[in-house]
């Protein structure tokens, strides 16, 4: 419904957010896209949205499939409403009096069926067909220019869909109208991406560059660019209270006694040197009654349930306490995969999260220079969503090179979003591997770094007590000779 | 020769009919919509109207109602072709002879003027 500043939401999840709100009464924006982008799926999607909130809505075509297979394939769609048809949404074409009496016509059809339906919402599906009738380009921006007058007067919003785009051409509609979205879709590799772009939005801010999107039975599932939503945190960081038990006692003692509520802590290491399992004790060491989640890309809920038991930690007994949420990381799109994530705190109240292979989202995108925004806003948001948050991250089995024990750990990005760095290594001394932990920042406390060892029992990560073990190691291994130098493919920014 | 008037606003519908409806050997009238029906009805007397529903201008429920104000076109059968639900159309329309849902296949729609013209299509 319409709101006091004269404009209204489409309805269309995530759209709203990136038009600043939504669209003015009255106004007149251009939706265009290539065949097979949605446009039709999309005019359709924000007719029926309004039509369930009492408005009534006129979808008009031109050269565009038949009414009866739209409606047959909208029909499939849980935003398609049957009752609607024909009071609240109708359907009219009208190529046949575009065709007979031009332009002129066609805006004869729209005065009169916008008032004689008392029509708020008009789709215009076929754009281009008005174009190639007009005979001349004055006569197509009178046309456009006649189309604004109405929608004014009759207070009727109006989306006109167009297949025409030439990215380096600008047709004059394009500077008449009050906005211009485009739906585009890319190929990455074999993987085609949808997005949406708002090139123009008069009277508003609006949310620019590109936002993926995907169409399912729901219709269009628009995601903002999480670091762009999420620019500043939705809402205020009010971190304050007791600190945190990570889980594993020895850690929180080096940590000087947990971690800061609502803080971010990456524990970064090789493959099995321990990093899910310290995920799986941060997640089971809270108090009884706290909503915790893991969220992860690899291990799923079963495997994950599988490893506490046999580590003996308590993630059958929390019941639903403890949500594990997987996302393999297939045809997954990387906002989509936040806005689940987020959404999902939010409805359970979740409070201590784990996120499992925080690389994960970087391989949900070609565009490796979001990645360092994108995590920076999504930890800011959890912060301020008074959540506690464990992530892990997969390093190369690096090793310990004597006088250089951290060589080859790429920290690059990490610093701004992690409040607290804790690094795992896999240690070869002759036959045996020994795991050891370092803590590599803790912000704002005072923190024993120095190198423990440690071994994984019943009930998860033990350290030793102190430091002397881990230094035996080391010596040992500098006495071995010389190590290959590591490496790591960990890459947390673009670079 | 029996005349049928087909009133559609989708052209390529209109076009497909008027085709279809030539070659069985029907004489064929055209409109784009109720209005452009009435001004055709006002000059010539079809023996079937074969009308969409949602049309601008005047739709399938202006039409027949149009239609039963008139003595002379109360008799003509009328076929309601639309993918609206039955009981939509009959809730606004009343009565009407036969019911075609699209979309629908060319033995549905013979079949229909079949049991109207028995014998003839």
């Amino acid at each position: 419904m319409s709101g006091d500043n004269g404009r209204f939401a489409t309805g269309v999840p995530g759209l709203d957010a990136i038009l600043g709100g939504g669209v003015f009464d009255g106004g007149i924006y251009i939706i265009q896209g290539a065949p097979g982008a949605g446009k039709t799926i999309l005019g359709n999607q924000i007719c029926f949205a309004q039509a369930a909130q009492g408005r009534n809505a006129l979808y008009i075509t031109l050269l565009a499939e038949s009414h009866a297979r739209m409606i047959g394939h909208m029909r499939r769609m849980t935003f398609f409403d049957e009752a609607a048809i024909p009071d609240r949404m109708s359907y009219v074409g009208a190529f046949k009096t575009l065709e007979d009496d031009g332009l002129r016509g066609l805006l004869d059809v729209v005065r009169r069926e916008v008032r004689t339906r008392k029509a708020s919402i008009l789709v215009l599906d076929g754009l281009i067909t008005v174009h190639e009738k007009a005979r001349s380009e004055l006569e197509l921006k009178k046309f456009i220019h006649e189309l604004q007058t109405q929608a004014a007067f009759s207070n009727c919003t109006m989306f006109l869909l167009t297949s025409a785009f030439d990215a380096d051409a600008h047709p004059p509609e394009h500077t008449m109208v009050d906005g211009l979205i485009e739906l585009q879709t890319s190929l990455h590799g074999r993987r085609a991406e949808r997005s949406l772009q708002v090139h123009k939005l008069r009277g508003t801010w609006f949310m620019g560059g590109k936002h993926s999107y995907r169409i399912t039975d729901g219709g269009h599932a628009i995601y903002p660019r999480v670091e762009a939503l999420l620019e500043t945190p939705s809402v205020w960081d009010s971190a304050d209270g007791p600190m945190v038990s990570v889980g594993i006692a020895g850690v929180d003692k080096m940590l000087g006694g947990g971690v800061d509520t609502h803080s971010v802590t990456v524990v970064l290491g090789p493959s099995g040197s321990g990093k899910t399992t310290a995920g799986l004790q941060f997640l089971t060491g809270g108090a009884a009654d706290e909503k915790a989640m893991l969220f992860g890309f690899h291990e799923n809920p079963m495997a994950l349930r599988i490893k506490a038991e046999s580590l003996k930690l308590p993630l059958k007994a929390r019941g639903d306490k403890i949500m594990l949420m997987w996302r393999p990381q297939t045809e997954a799109v990387l906002d989509e995969v936040a806005t689940e994530l987020l959404s999902s705190i939010k409805q359970n109240g979740v409070r201590r999260l784990v996120i499992d292979g925080i690389e994960g989202f970087s391989k949900l995108t070609d565009e490796k220079e979001r990645i360092g925004s994108f995590l920076s806003a999504l930890c800011n948001e959890l912060r301020a969503l008074g959540v506690t948050t464990l992530a892990t991250a997969e390093t190369d089995h690096a090793g310990i090179t004597p006088g250089q024990p951290l060589k080859g750990v790429n920290q690059t990005g990490l610093s701004a979003v992690a409040e607290n760095i804790i690094a795992l290594h896999l240690a070869a001394l002759r036959s045996e591997n020994h795991r050891l932990m370092t803590i590599l920042k803790s912000r704002d406390r005072r923190t024993d770094m120095r190198m423990r060892r440690f071994e994984i029992i019943d009930g998860g990560i033990v350290l030793d007590a102190d430091f002397q073990s881990a230094e035996r190691i080391l010596r040992d291994i500098s006495s071995q000779g010389p190590q290959p130098t590591p490496s790591t493919d960990l890459k947390l920014t673009g670079e | 020769m029996r005349t049928v008037l087909i009133v559609e606003d989708e052209w390529a519908i209109a076009d497909w009919l008027e085709v279809l409806l030539s070659e069985n050997a029907f004489n064929v009238l055209v409109a784009g919509n109720g209005r452009e029906a009435l001004d055709i009805l006002h000059r010539d007397t079809p023996d079937l109207v074969l009308t969409d529903f949602m049309m601008p201008f005047l739709d399938g429920a202006g039409l027949i109602a149009a239609m039963r104000q008139e003595e002379r076109l109360r008799s003509i059968p009328v076929v309601v072709m639309t993918s609206l639900l039955e009981h939509v159309v009959r809730d606004r329309a009343g009565r009407f002879r036969a019911y075609l849902r699209k979309p629908f296949r060319e033995v549905d729609l013979m079949k229909v003027i079949g049991e109207i013209f028995p014998g003839e299509a």
